[in-house]
């Protein structure tokens, strides 16, 4: 029992860097309605964008931006080449769903092509240990912590306090209605996959300095936890991946001081199982009804 | 035991029931017959004959599927040696450390005129450690080659599932599973160079108690190859008067052990045993750097591989590594003619092992490159290809007895043998002594690391050691 104050703080810096890549995943869910599987390689492309950058002798701070920056234009490229050639033709959820693992394992064999199968570490000091109570964080996890808040209060005042993040609601409610009101879906479109993108630059930087190696398969692994906060907080609302990475990150690291670290993944699978069969829609669920998401 | 005896007919054959296995639904067709007893008495001649040869056709059928046909197989073109291991996924170094031994072996085979007048190759097949990809790799693997003739592997991720398969289909395979369930193999096919994984959890055991820890933390992947290490690891150090205080199976490639960290430093252990993939391993150790501070580790032969060293080197410095870190694995004594052999040969194909030099010192390298000689030397011995032929060589080849010839390569093998001597196979792995169960089990070397990348000898543990605390 003495371990679940630390758990929590530990929890938090997990849920912290889920917060940041479910709600990239979901935001772009949101307004394109595409399930993108690759995300997961995607994160880990940025990572290796970031690490070079690193090695060349730039601040690991630096690389997460450059990280950000390649992860926005990669996304946005992918859709635009890639994605939206499928939607053009009218391809269904579930086959642009293959499209997205196709395009997942292309990512993840390149990475392995390029780099090679080993393990890449960055330039980068974890910094002094601070004390809060019984929770012990580093500096740079505070530093993760803080991201995350700062990307999520850029994410609300988006949504809330700008015709952008208007434009981007609406076009995820209903893109004809957005459409025919003038809204220029897109560019709403495209804006989503830039928005995402950085999104996951950022997370798949901060995912590597917590696990401090990766290889090529390092994001794809992080997947389904993220595919896991998002479903549990509603898929396609940011602020219920918010949610669902606080309670994804906050349940593993619990079980695991209070249960066994074995049961680590099952107990923050298990809350998922147990919400979506109160409630299917997810915690938060205002788009997903009018999606078709059920379907 | 059901025997089978059909006279009478071209190339008479003895059926037993335990060698009928894929064949069984056949056999029951015969029991069944059997049990109805004696035909009935409206049955006509006719009709018993034809229910006579269909017995016997599907008994001659079943037969011909199990046992060693009169004639070998004629065999055209390039031999195939397959390194059967995982070559991506979390065990993804565990392939080229074998494929390292196969290629090697196969060029100085091919420099030496070949393999009774054929080339060989070494192919890698990639069973990604998890049996649901590994199964679909074997069937595949034996259904494309149909010059496969012998082939390294499979690992413990997925010996327990392809290891029938192989079998069934004949190919002499030497795997590098740890797993102590083929301890007592019955796979005719089956053989193994390098210790059970349970027998190096005993060598971490021994090893940590000669160096005075007393508190001992058992952490381990949840998957099947780590997991091996454990039982005897725990019985082993209690044995000696250690006492295990923590044992912790972790969830693979998580991106947080912080409480599982938490949890190992309020146990107050001198002393860690692991064995999980880099990226686990690598994570944890940095994250007990992070909380508390490190305290000595040791590993398993895993441990000792280039990407897990790169991982956790990069994680909590290399330093670190070099001052906390111990590794158990197979002793092979990396010095001798056989060693000499295999390391210039190994050096020299650069072209298709990168960074050859990793492997030069490398136990399982060196008993895979075993593996190949043993396999080609029996082949000449039997004088065919044909496993169904050659594979009762194998245990000859490497067998000890008075007036044989040590051999060091397959040149000086194939010399020996054509001038008629007995020979006894002992390569960069050491003797093999195999025991009924086709098994050869040796010593344990504890194995260091240096900043500049190579593995310093610690110490011994000998087999008698390790059999003495063994379960």
């Amino acid at each position: 029992m003495q371990q679940l104050i630390p758990a929590i703080g530990f929890g938090l810096i997990t849920a912290s860097i889920l917060a940041i890549a479910a709600v990239g995943f979901t935001l772009q869910f949101s307004v394109t309605n595409i399930l993108n599987l690759a995300y997961g390689d995607i994160m880990t492309a940025c990572a290796f964008a970031a690490y070079l950058a690193n090695h060349a002798g730039v601040n690991i701070w630096i690389c997460l931006v450059i990280a950000a920056l390649f992860g926005a234009v990669f996304s946005m490229v992918l859709n635009r080449y890639v994605y939206f050639q499928f939607v053009r033709r009218g391809t269904r959820l579930f086959a642009m769903i293959i499209v997205t693992i196709a395009v997942s394992l292309i990512i993840q064999n390149v990475l392995l092509a390029i780099f090679r199968p080993t393990f890449f570490s960055y330039h980068a000091d974890a910094g002094s240990s601070y004390h809060f109570g019984s929770m012990v964080f580093t500096g740079s996890q505070l530093a993760i912590m803080v991201i995350a808040v700062i990307a999520m209060l850029c994410v609300h005042v988006l949504f809330t306090q700008t015709k952008l993040g208007k434009a981007m609601r609406a076009t995820a409610t209903n893109p004809s209605l957005a459409r025919s009101c003038g809204i220029a879906t897109d560019r709403v479109i495209d804006v989503a996959w830039l928005l995402s993108g950085a999104l996951c630059g950022i997370a798949g930087v901060v995912l590597v300095l917590n696990t401090a190696t990766f290889s090529e398969t390092t994001g794809a692994g992080f997947l389904v936890p993220i595919i896991a906060a998002a479903v549990l907080g509603g898929i396609g609302q940011p602020y219920g991946a918010m949610l669902g990475a606080i309670t994804i990150g906050l349940a593993g690291e619990i079980s695991a001081a209070l249960i066994s670290p074995a049961y680590k993944g099952v107990a923050a699978f298990a809350i998922l199982i147990v919400v979506l069969l109160v409630r299917p829609q997810g915690i938060l669920s205002e788009v997903a009804d009018a999606k078709e998401v059920a379907a | 035991m059901l025997d089978v005896s059909l006279t009478g007919f071209p190339g008479a054959y003895i059926v037993r029931s335990s060698q009928l296995s894929d064949k069984l639904p056949l056999v029951r067709i015969k029991l069944k017959i059997e049990r109805t007893g004696n035909r009935p008495a409206h049955l006509s001649v006719r009709a018993s004959l034809a229910v006579s040869l269909a017995v016997v056709t599907a008994v001659v059928v079943a037969a011909c599927g199990t046992t060693q046909s009169a004639t070998p197989k004629t065999y055209t073109g390039t031999l195939t040696f397959a390194s059967f291991n995982p070559f991506t996924g979390p065990d993804a170094s565990f392939g080229p450390e074998m494929a390292a031994g196969c290629i090697t072996a196969s060029n100085l085979i091919n420099q030496s005129s070949g393999l009774l007048g054929h080339q060989t190759e070494c192919i890698a097949v990639d069973t990604r450690g998890d049996p649901a990809d590994a199964v679909p790799a074997a069937q595949k693997m034996l259904a494309t080659n149909t010059n496969l003739v012998g082939m390294n592997g499979p690992s413990s991720d997925e010996a327990l599932a392809t290891v029938p398969i192989i079998n069934r289909a004949h190919i002499p395979m030497f795997a590098d599973s740890g797993q102590a369930a083929f301890d007592k193999s019955t796979f005719a096919y089956f053989y193994r160079l390098t210790p059970p994984d349970d027998a190096a959890g005993v060598a971490m055991a021994v090893y940590a108690y000669k160096k005075g820890y007393r508190r001992g933390a058992a952490v381990f992947g949840n998957d099947l190859s780590s997991q091996g290490n454990v039982p005897n690891l725990l019985s082993a150090f209690k044995k000696l008067g250690g006492q295990i205080v923590l044992n912790q199976t972790l969830t693979l490639d998580q991106s947080s052990y912080r409480t599982e960290v938490q949890a190992l430093i309020a146990a107050k252990p001198d002393v860690i045993f692991t064995e999980a993939d880099p990226q686990t391993d690598a994570a944890y150790l940095s994250q007990l750097q992070q909380l508390g501070s490190l305290i000595p580790v040791i590993g398993t032969q895993p441990t000792v591989q280039p990407p897990w060293l790169k991982a956790v080197g990069g994680a909590i410095g290399n330093d670190n590594l070099a001052k906390y870190f111990a590794a158990a694995q197979p002793y092979a004594p990396s010095t001798g003619p056989a060693w000499d052999t295999y390391n210039t040969a190994l050096l020299a194909s650069v072209s298709q092992i990168p960074q050859p030099d990793q492997w030069s010192q490398d136990p399982y390298s060196e008993t895979d490159y075993d593996a190949i000689n043993i396999m080609a030397l029996a082949m000449v011995m039997a004088k065919t290809p044909d496993p169904t032929f050659y594979n009762q060589y194998i245990p000859k080849v490497v067998a000890s007895s008075s007036g044989a010839t040590e051999v060091h390569s397959y040149k000086e093998g194939v010399d020996a043998l054509a001038a008629g001597k007995t020979i006894q196979y002992v390569g960069p792995g050491g003797p093999v002594v195999f025991d009924q169960y086709r098994n050869s089990t040796g010593a344990f070397e504890l194995v260091g690391y240096s900043a500049d990348g190579s593995n310093p000898h610690l110490d011994t543990i000998s087999a008698a050691d390790v059999e003495k605390y063994r379960s």
